[in-house]
C-alpha cells in the first residue's frame, strides 16, 4: 500500500461507509437475517426501520462484530472485513451505542467515557485531562454533559449521550444506535438529532436502528425496511410516505379470510375509561384510552408493536399501576386490584410473552394447567393438592385442545411454541372468566396451530365471552374481531368495524394519522 | 464528672486506636472484595489462620517480623481458596466463606494440639511480639499526648496509613477503578475488554494480604500469644461494617473507629468494676446501634412502611376501645 503524497488514504474515496451482502444468521432453526444486503453511504444518516423481531438488532450485531454471519461478507470503507469482535470494529472505525447501556453510576461521567483507555501522567489517572477532553467534545457536538457529575445521578437521555461520547472518544467514525430513542423523551429526542446531523455535517456516518415511523422520517436520509429477517427496500427517506412504510414494515400480503359469526348483542362486560399508565422508563405509555368490550364480542387492539398495547395488557391484568383513569369489569375497577383479585373478578389473560408469564417452561402440562386455581377444589382437598385429579383434568384438556404432546407429565419446555401457547389457552379459557385478555395468540407459532387457536377464539366468543385481542398481525385482528381500535403512541387513534377492516385505513391510523382525530404530536 | 474525666482521657484514646487497628485492617481488606462484589464472609477466618501461623512463624523464625510473613502467607492461602471455589467454580460466596471459617477454627485448634499437645492457647513457648515503635520527638512536641502517635506496633501505623492510601487507590489509580466497575456493573467491564476473573482474584488476594496482617497484629502486636477463636468476631463485625460502608474506606476507618471505642471503653469500665459479661456487650450493643442508625437512614422505606403499618394497627385498636365501651 502506497502512501503517496498528495493522493488522499484510500479509506475516504470509498463512497460506502458500510456494505454488507448476503448476510444470513440463524438461531437454530429460527432465521433472524436472511440473506439481508445493506449499504449505507458515507456521511448520510441511515434508518433501519422493521418491526420487533425484524432482525435489526442483529443485523447490527454482526456489523459491530457481537456475532458472527453463517454466510455473506462485511465491507468496511471499501475494504473487506472480518469483523471477528467489538474491538476489531472500534479499531475499523465503527462505535455502536446500545440500547441497553453500561456505565458505572458511582463514577463520574468523564471516568465513565475513559473507562478502558484512561489518561494517566505518572501512572495515576489523570482526571483534569479526562475532564476537559470529555468537556470539549460534548461541546463539540451539543452532547451536553457535565464532566464531573456522577452518572447515578442522571437522566437516561444524559446517559445515552455519555455513552455516545464514549463512541467518539474511542475515534469512531461510523456510528449504530439501536433504537436510541426508546428511552428518551421528545425533547431529548429531538436534541440527539441535532447531534446526529452534527455527526453527518463532519463527514461522520450514522445508522440508526428505529421502529418509530415519524423519526426516521424526520431525520433519516435514507431508510431500509427490514420484515422477518428479509429486506423489503432501501430507499430515499424523501421518495416515502409514512403510509408507505406502514405497509412495508408489517407487510401487505394482509389476508382477509374473516371468521363467519353471528352477530351477538350482549352487555358491557369491560368499560375502560380515560385510562393513562406509563411504562417503565416512567414515561406516559397508555394516553387516555376509552373504550368497552361487550359480551360475545372480540375487540381488536391493532398498532406497531411499541405504541403502548403492552403496557395496557398490563394494566388491565393488575401487572402494571394505572396512573390514571378507571376500568370496570363486573363493577369492579380493576386498577384498584391485585392481580390475584383480578382473576377471582373473571379475566382471563393469555399474556403475550408466554414463556416469561404464560408458563412455567420447566414444569409438567398439568402443573400449568393448575397454575393459578391450585387453592380450589376440586384439585386441591384440605390445602393437599390431588394430583389424580390435576392429571386426569389436564389429560382431558390436551384432547379437548389437541395439545399434541406424550402425556400430561410431559414438561411444557419439550413441547412446541404453538403447543405451549395451546396450554396456556387450556388454562386460561377454562376457568370460567367473563372477560379474556388475549395479547399476540399466535405469535411464533405455526399455521396448522394458528388456525386451531383462531378456532378456540371464535369458540369462546360464540360462548358469550368479552374479548380483547391484542396483535400486531393485522390478517389476525381482520379474521377475529368485531372491531378493531387501532393505537398509536399511547392513544386510541380510531375504530374500524371488522367487516370493513381496509388496510389502508388501519395503515394511516398506525402511523399516527387520523381522518376523525386531530393527528398527534 | 470525676469518673468521666477518669474513663475518657488520653490512654482511652490510645487504647482504641490500638483495639481500632486490627479491625480496621481486616476491614479494609474486605473492602476489595465488597468492591469488587464478592460478598466475603471468610475474612474471620483468614484472620485466624493469620494470628495462629504469625505465632508459629515467629516460634520458629525467631523474629516477629518473619511471623508476620508466615501469618500473612497462610491467609493468602486461604484467600486464594476462597477465590479459585468462588471466582473460578462459582461457588456460593457465604457456604465458601463459612466452611472457610470452620476449616480456621478446627486446624488452628488441632494445630495447636499436634505441636503443642496444649489446648485453649499458646504462650511463652519464645513467641517473639512485635516492638513497639517510638516516633522520637513526639514527647516533645506533644507532651501529655504523646501516645496517641507514638508506641504503638507497626501494624498499627499500616492500618492507619492504609486508609488515605486506599482512597487513592480507588481514584486514582487504573486497578482501583478496574476493581469498582467490576463490583458494581460487571457487564460494563466485561463490554470493555475488562477480565472480571483476573480482577475478582486481585482483589481476593489484597484482601487476604490485609486479613493476615490483622491476625498478626493480633497475635504478634495487640498481645503476644495465641488463643482458640482468638478474632472472636472481629470479622464478622468487619463484614457488617463493610455492608453499610460499601467498602469506602473512609466510611470503613468511622465504623472501625466506632467499634474500637466501644471495646476499648468497655476494657475501661471493666477496670471500674462493672460486671464483666454485662461491660463485654457493650462494643456489641454500640455497634448494633449504630448499624439500626446508620440502616434507618438507607432503607428509610421498608422501616418507615413497617412503623406506619404498626401504627395503623395501634390507632385501630384506639379507635375500636371507645366503641367497646359505649354500646348504643
Amino acid at each position: 500500500m502506497s502512501n503517496a503524497p498528495g493522493s488522499p488514504p484510500p479509506q475516504n474515496t470509498a463512497a460506502m461507509a458500510v456494505e454488507l451482502a448476503a448476510i444470513t444468521k440463524r438461531f437454530g432453526a429460527f432465521i433472524a437475517n436472511d440473506g439481508i444486503d445493506l449499504a449505507v453511504r458515507r456521511g448520510e444518516i441511515h434508518a433501519i426501520i422493521g418491526e420487533n423481531g425484524a432482525g435489526k438488532t442483529t443485523l447490527m450485531n454482526i456489523l459491530f462484530g457481537l456475532l458472527q454471519p453463517d454466510e455473506g461478507s462485511i465491507r468496511l470503507n471499501g475494504e473487506p472485513t472480518v469483523v471477528a469482535d467489538p474491538a476489531a470494529a472500534i479499531k475499523a472505525g465503527l462505535g455502536m451505542v446500545h440500547q441497553h447501556f453500561k456505565l458505572v453510576p458511582s463514577l463520574s461521567v468523564a471516568d465513565n467515557v475513559f473507562l478502558g483507555m484512561e489518561i494517566r501522567r505518572h501512572g495515576l489517572i489523570d482526571h483534569a485531562a479526562q475532564i476537559a477532553r470529555t468537556h470539549e467534545l460534548s461541546k463539540r457536538f451539543g452532547l451536553h454533559v457535565d464532566p464531573t457529575e456522577r452518572v447515578g445521578l442522571l437522566s437516561v437521555g444524559i446517559e445515552q449521550r455519555i455513552e455516545i461520547l464514549k463512541v467518539l472518544v474511542r475515534g469512531a467514525r461510523t456510528i449504530i444506535l439501536d433504537e436510541p430513542t426508546a428511552v428518551l423523551t421528545p425533547q431529548e429526542s429531538r436534541e440527539l438529532f441535532q447531534t446526529l446531523r452534527s455527526f453527518v455535517a463532519e463527514g461522520m456516518t450514522v445508522i440508526f436502528i428505529s421502529h418509530h415511523l415519524e423519526e426516521v422520517m424526520e431525520v433519516s436520509d435514507t431508510v431500509t425496511v427490514l420484515r422477518n429477517g428479509r429486506k423489503v427496500a432501501t430507499r430515499p427517506t424523501s421518495e416515502l410516505s409514512k403510509d408507505e412504510l406502514v405497509r412495508m414494515m408489517v407487510g401487505r400480503e394482509v389476508s382477509f379470510d374473516r371468521r363467519p359469526r353471528a352477530q351477538l348483542h350482549g352487555d358491557a362486560v369491560l368499560e375502560v375509561k380515560d385510562l393513562w399508565a406509563r411504562d417503565d422508563r416512567r414515561l406516559p405509555a397508555v394516553r387516555g384510552a376509552s373504550f368497552t368490550v361487550r359480551a360475545g364480542e372480540v375487540v381488536g387492539i391493532a398498532g406497531v408493536a411499541g405504541n403502548g398495547q403492552t403496557e395496557l395488557a398490563e394494566v388491565l391484568s393488575g401487572l402494571r399501576p394505572a396512573s390514571h383513569g378507571e376500568a370496570w369489569l363486573k363493577g369492579q375497577d380493576l386498577t384498584t386490584l391485585s392481580p390475584a383479585a383480578i382473576r377471582e373478578t373473571g379475566l382471563a389473560h393469555v399474556p403475550g410473552d408466554r414463556m416469561v408469564r404464560g408458563v412455567d417452561r420447566n414444569a409438567s402440562i398439568a402443573a400449568n394447567t393448575l397454575m393459578g386455581r391450585q387453592h380450589r377444589g376440586p384439585w386441591s382437598r384440605g390445602g393437599v393438592l390431588d394430583w389424580k385429579a390435576i392429571a386426569g383434568n389436564a389429560g382431558a384438556l390436551i384432547k379437548s385442545f389437541d395439545i399434541r404432546a406424550q402425556g400430561s407429565g410431559d414438561a411444557v419446555k419439550r413441547l412446541s411454541g404453538g403447543n405451549i401457547q395451546k396450554v396456556v389457552l387450556a388454562r386460561e379459557f377454562t376457568n370460567g372468566a367473563d372477560f379474556l385478555l388475549i395479547d399476540q395468540p399466535t405469535r411464533g407459532v405455526d399455521i396448522g396451530a394458528q388456525e386451531a387457536i383462531h378456532d378456540e377464539i371464535m369458540r369462546q366468543r360464540a360462548a358469550g365471552r368479552a374479548i380483547l385481542l391484542i396483535s400486531v398481525q393485522l390478517d389476525e385482528l381482520a379474521a377475529l374481531a368485531d372491531r378493531i381500535l387501532v393505537m398509536f403512541n399511547g392513544r386510541i387513534m380510531g375504530e374500524v368495524a371488522g367487516d370493513d377492516a381496509d388496510e389502508d385505513r388501519i395503515g394511516m391510523m398506525m402511523a399516527g394519522v387520523s381522518p376523525e382525530l386531530e393527528p398527534a404530536q | 464528672m470525676e469518673i468521666l474525666d477518669k474513663l475518657i482521657n488520653v490512654a482511652l484514646i490510645a487504647a482504641t486506636l490500638r483495639t481500632t487497628a486490627p479491625i480496621l485492617l481486616v476491614a479494609l481488606g474486605g473492602s476489595f472484595t465488597t468492591k469488587a462484589g464478592i460478598f466475603n464472609i471468610g475474612l474471620e477466618g483468614q484472620m485466624l489462620v493469620g494470628a495462629f501461623f504469625a505465632v508459629i512463624g515467629s516460634i520458629w523464625t525467631g523474629s516477629a517480623f518473619a511471623g508476620v510473613a508466615c501469618g500473612v502467607a497462610a491467609a493468602l492461602a486461604f484467600a486464594l481458596a476462597f477465590a479459585v471455589l468462588v471466582v473460578t467454580f462459582r461457588a456460593n460466596e457465604v457456604v465458601v466463606g463459612l466452611a472457610l471459617n470452620i476449616l480456621a477454627g478446627g486446624m488452628t485448634i488441632s494445630l495447636m494440639k499436634a505441636i503443642f499437645g496444649t489446648r485453649g492457647s499458646i504462650v511463652g513457648h519464645g513467641i517473639v511480639g512485635l516492638p513497639k515503635v517510638q516516633i522520637p520527638g513526639a514527647q516533645a512536641l506533644l507532651g501529655s499526648w504523646a501516645p496517641l502517635i507514638s508506641g504503638f506496633t507497626p501494624i498499627v501505623y499500616v492500618a492507619f496509613i492504609a486508609v488515605p492510601l486506599l482512597v487513592l487507590f480507588y481514584n486514582r489509580t487504573r486497578l482501583g477503578l478496574y476493581i469498582r466497575v467490576v463490583g458494581e456493573k460487571p457487564e460494563a467491564a466485561e463490554a470493555l475488554g475488562i477480565s472480571i476473573t483476573r480482577v475478582r482474584y486481585i482483589a481476593s488476594l489484597l484482601c487476604g494480604l490485609l486479613a493476615g496482617l490483622a491476625g498478626a497484629h493480633l497475635s504478634l502486636g495487640y498481645i503476644t500469644m495465641f488463643t482458640e477463636n482468638m478474632s472472636s468476631g472481629r470479622g464478622f463485625m468487619a463484614v457488617a461494617i463493610l455492608i453499610f460502608s460499601n467498602g469506602d474506606p473512609l466510611k470503613v476507618l468511622a465504623g472501625c473507629l466506632l467499634f474500637g471505642f466501644a471495646d476499648a471503653f468497655s476494657l475501661r469500665l471493666q477496670t471500674f468494676g462493672f460486671p464483666s459479661y454485662l461491660v463485654l456487650t457493650v462494643p456489641y450493643v454500640v455497634a448494633l446501634t449504630a448499624l439500626f442508625a446508620l440502616s434507618y437512614r438507607a432503607r428509610p422505606k421498608i422501616i418507615k412502611e413497617t412503623l406506619a403499618s404498626m401504627q395503623k394497627l395501634l390507632s385501630v385498636d384506639r379507635n375500636s376501645a371507645p366503641v367497646d365501651k359505649n354500646p348504643q
